[in-house]
């Protein structure tokens, strides 16, 4: 049985519609991550997780139960969900006191609260920190206050609202790695709104995608990066090249679609006639100065129209009818002389081509 | 302009004398008002979490009336409670009237909306995040409520230091309900009516200054605790 | 755990307010609801009240009988109306027409008096209406018929302020609010709605004419830019009675009250009260005379 089980969610907040027929579920120990642009609902559907809002119409189930509507209940699955909120705020009282409130509205004892509070503040290193007036941090450190907060009680579920937007590459490293070792080690289920894709990436075991209040795909992390099933997901993703075109065959799944007057080879369910997009990961072309002699089916010769460097990485845009980006290692690009003007061919699999309906 | 300065003088010497009838009235009077503060305060600040944190049909309207009452004539505060507490009335079998206590519950009542009123716009200045992150924290409404009133706790400390001064400069209630008896019901302000009607102003100003001094003493005293916090 | 401060701050409160709330019952004079004594409640006129006379009484009856007595001090028609309410056990007034309908209103079952004075009309020295030496009732008309000086009313439905009807409608204006709302409109009537002690300290800064009791005049003499105008007369006769509220809760010590006032010790007490501060007695004792006419 799922954890939580969310069916049919829609929400608006006056005239506008937040949530539309939202429906997921999360197991046990799971990190789930929620990947969208700012404005897709994502803080929305954690708030209802949390029984902070109710929903205009569906239901949310906890632990088999149905929790919408009880007020009772929705304490209850309070006490066993943690949020920290995306701008989380901290009480004006010592650091301490912030991470102690959980435990005393809990009714622990004064023992165990002190115990519990110090171990907590040394796991996240705020321990110099605990008679500090909550208030006067900066903003990593407000954001670890609000993270140890939200762990110190061991939240059957964490939810997690863009926690390290406008942090510093160390604190969010850090923060990070907590989440991971909390749900590894008590395995506590996190949900993660983001809106970087990298960082679902990074920790999802699941990632759904938002848009306009939907969800519009659930899966793992490779299937929603290679095999988007919605265009705006792929944009959303991070798939650079997006090629319009229209299905001229199919045998067998094997299929030719005009692109621009080129003929490109993928595998699909579409049939002659339909309009299709077609999403090519940069890293997945291949870049040759002669005519290919691999096994790729689709293979072109262009212009370099574009080089840029990043990192151990060049980007190479080439204009082969059509644009395309790769992907290349910069030592491959050095080996191949590759400069602006330069002809070059490129080839990619079949396999590699991911085709969206219109 | 004189008159004036004489009942600074005649202030500075009751008080360091420590004029036997002058120290009781003040005595009496800072106990009576600072009970009021407290039954009030006890009752209008969960009231007040309460409303702030709920949200109902009519909640602006009712607002809006309880700052009305904001202004309400201590007179006619004081001559409800009478008509409440005299034996004729529904309350005359506690025979409370022209005791102290009726003196207590008129004043609480007097400042019952300012401090509820001033108590419920404190809360709606707290960060509604706070609600949030408490009801997210596990805290249930009562707890959520005590935790956004404890961070408001600077606007409503300055709530009941207010509605205290209003309940010791007020002089309508105790009148009508303490009835000025000497020794038992005098405050400084009825204190300070009598005298004035009996042509002491000298005396009946030096009373005000040391009720000026006691209000001061007591808005200081709630200032240095808060911000030792 | 957080109950815990919540819980212990409401119970320090109301412990608090609890403890000061009787504390402040019991005062300075002990009992209370601690320690409950009997109390006896009177319900004065403020001119018995203002020249002191009652505060000079009060230790010694309280010490007789071993009672807190509680004076409340209010115009007449205040006192009258905590009379028939059942708030105070006990009313010394001075307004004969109130005292007669409180009696036959069943308030009380008798009035007994025990100190009379008279009541004076008092203005500036140059006197600019020329009443002096007249009597009450033609100094009334005079003053309503010349435009020669103002006058200020209590117009608070005291015992002087009935007095002051009683002298109008024996002076032949039997409408008294036509009269006070033609000499408003005139400017020469003038209501202050306050105690004797304002209203005498208003006439003195107005320049004006007022009635007044002997006993609040004299203590505010000094003062004051005033001087009798108008003392001889029988309607100025002000008679102090005491009447036991027959609603009251504490009838036993209410008799003593009266045993109190009307024993020849107390008597003399009043008789010789104002000696000592205006060299002459505020009150003359009445008490078991017949009521005095003139």
């Amino acid at each position: 049985m799922s954890l939580i089980q969310v069916v049919d969610l829609n929400q608006r907040h006056g005239s506008k519609t937040t949530l539309k027929w939202v429906s997921f579920s999360l197991e046990k120990g799971e990190v789930f991550g929620l990947i969208g642009p700012t404005g897709a609902g994502k803080t929305t559907l954690l708030r209802l997780l949390d029984q902070l809002e109710n929903p205009t119409s569906g239901k949310i189930f906890f632990d088999g139960r149905v929790v919408t509507g009880s007020p009772r209940l929705q304490t209850q699955v309070r006490r066993k969900v943690s949020m920290v909120l995306q701008k989380p705020v901290v009480f004006n009282t010592s650091v301490i006191d912030n991470v102690a409130y959980p435990l005393k509205v809990r009714g622990h004892d004064r023992k165990t609260v002190a115990e519990t509070v110090n171990e907590i503040l040394k796991t996240v290193g705020l321990e110099e920190y605990a008679k500090r007036n909550a208030r006067t941090l900066s903003g990593g450190e407000t954001q670890k206050v609000a993270l140890a907060r939200a762990l110190v009680t061991r939240p059957q579920v964490l939810l997690l609202d863009e926690p390290t937007a406008n942090l510093d590459p160390l604190s969010l490293d850090m923060i990070e790695k907590l989440v991971v070792q909390f749900n590894r080690e008590y395995g506590m289920a996190v949900v993660i709104a983001t809106h970087e894709m990298a960082q679902g990436q990074r920790l999802a075991d699941r990632i759904g995608v938002m848009m306009d209040g939907e969800l519009v795909q659930t899966g793992k992390p490779s299937e929603i990066f290679s095999t988007p099933t919605d265009l705006r997901v792929a944009r959303f993703v991070g798939v650079e090249n997006i090629l319009q075109g229209k299905v001229n065959s199919n045998r067998e799944s094997l299929v030719h679609i005009d692109v621009q007057g080129r003929d490109v080879e993928a595998i699909a369910n579409r049939f002659p006639g339909d309009e299709v997009h077609l999403c090519i990961r940069p890293e997945d072309i291949t870049l040759s100065l002669r005519g290919a002699s691999t096994s790729a089916r689709n293979s072109f010769s262009g212009q370099v129209t574009g080089l840029a460097l990043s990192g151990a990485l060049a980007r190479v845009q080439l204009d082969c009818g059509f644009t395309l980006v790769a992907l290349i290692t910069k030592q491959s690009a050095e080996e191949l002389g590759l400069q602006i003007g330069k002809q070059a061919h490129v080839s990619f699999k079949a396999t590699a081509v991911h085709v969206i309906g219109q | 302009m004189t008159e004036l300065w004489d009942a600074f003088v005649e202030a500075l010497r009751l008080i360091v004398s420590l004029d036997d009838e002058v120290v009781s009235i003040a005595w009496r009077s800072l106990r009576v008002s600072a009970a009021s503060t407290a039954l009030a305060a006890l009752f209008c600040i969960p009231l007040g979490g309460l409303i702030s944190f709920r949200s109902f049909h009519g909640k602006r309207l009712l607002i809006n009336i309880i700052q009305t009452f904001y202004s309400v004539p201590t007179v006619c505060v004081g001559l409800f409670v009478f008509l409440m507490l005299s034996r004729a009335g529904p309350l005359g079998g506690l025979g409370l009237l022209f005791t102290p206590t009726a003196m207590v519950l008129g004043q609480a009542l007097l400042i019952t909306p300012i401090m509820l009123g001033l108590t419920i716009s404190a809360l709606s200045g707290v960060d509604k995040t706070i609600r949030d992150t408490t009801l997210s924290l596990g805290a249930s409404e009562r707890q959520a409520i005590w935790a956004i009133i404890k961070e408001a706790r600077f606007a409503v400390g300055a709530a009941i230091v207010l509605g205290f001064g209003r309940a010791i400069s007020e002089v309508g209630v105790a009148w009508m309900v303490g009835g000025n008896i000497k020794g038992f019901t005098r405050l400084l302000t009825t204190a300070i009516a009598l005298d004035a009607q009996k042509g002491e102003l000298v005396l009946a100003l030096a009373l005000g200054v040391i009720l000026i001094a006691i209000a001061l003493i007591v808005s200081l005293g709630v200032n240095l605790v808060q911000q030792r916090h | 755990m957080i109950r815990k401060p919540l819980y212990c701050l409401l119970a320090v409160l109301v412990l608090v307010a609890l403890l000061i709330g009787t504390a402040g019952c019991s005062g300075e004079t002990a009992g209370g609801m601690l320690n409950p004594v009997d109390r006896l409640r009177v319900a004065t006129t403020t001119s018995l009240y203002d020249t002191g006379l009652w505060g000079y009484l009060e230790p010694k009856f309280e010490k007789q009988y071993d009672v807190e007595l509680d004076i409340l001090s209010g115009g007449s028609g205040l006192a009258l109306e905590w009379g028939r309410r059942g708030d105070v056990d006990v009313l010394t007034v001075h307004s004969k027409t109130d005292e007669l309908k409180f009696i036959s209103d069943n308030y009380s079952s008798e009035r007994v008096w025990f100190a009379y004075n008279y009541f004076l009309i008092v203005g500036p020295e140059d006197d600019p209406a020329g009443i002096k030496g007249m009597t009450p009732e033609d100094a009334f008309k005079t003053l309503y018929e010349s435009s020669g000086g103002k006058f200020v009313s209590r117009g608070d439905n005291s015992g002087t302020h009935s007095k002051e009807k009683a002298i109008w409608k024996a002076a032949g204006y039997a409408d008294y609010n036509a009269l006070t709302d033609a000499g408003a409109a005139a400017g020469w009537y003038l209501e202050a709605g306050k105690g004797m002690g304002d209203t005498l300290v208003m006439a003195s800064e107005m320049g004006a004419y007022t009635l007044t009791d002997i006993g609040t005049f004299l203590a505010y003499q000094s003062d004051l830019q005033l001087v009798p105008i108008v003392d001889s007369g029988s309607i100025l006769l002000n008679i102090y009675t005491v009447l036991i509220c027959t609603k009251g809760k504490n009838q036993e010590m209410a008799n003593n009250l009266v045993t109190f006032l009307t024993s020849a010790e107390t008597q003399e007490l009043i008789g010789d009260y104002g000696m000592k501060d205006y060299g002459q007695s505020l009150f003359t004792p009445c008490a078991g005379q017949p009521e005095p006419t003139s």
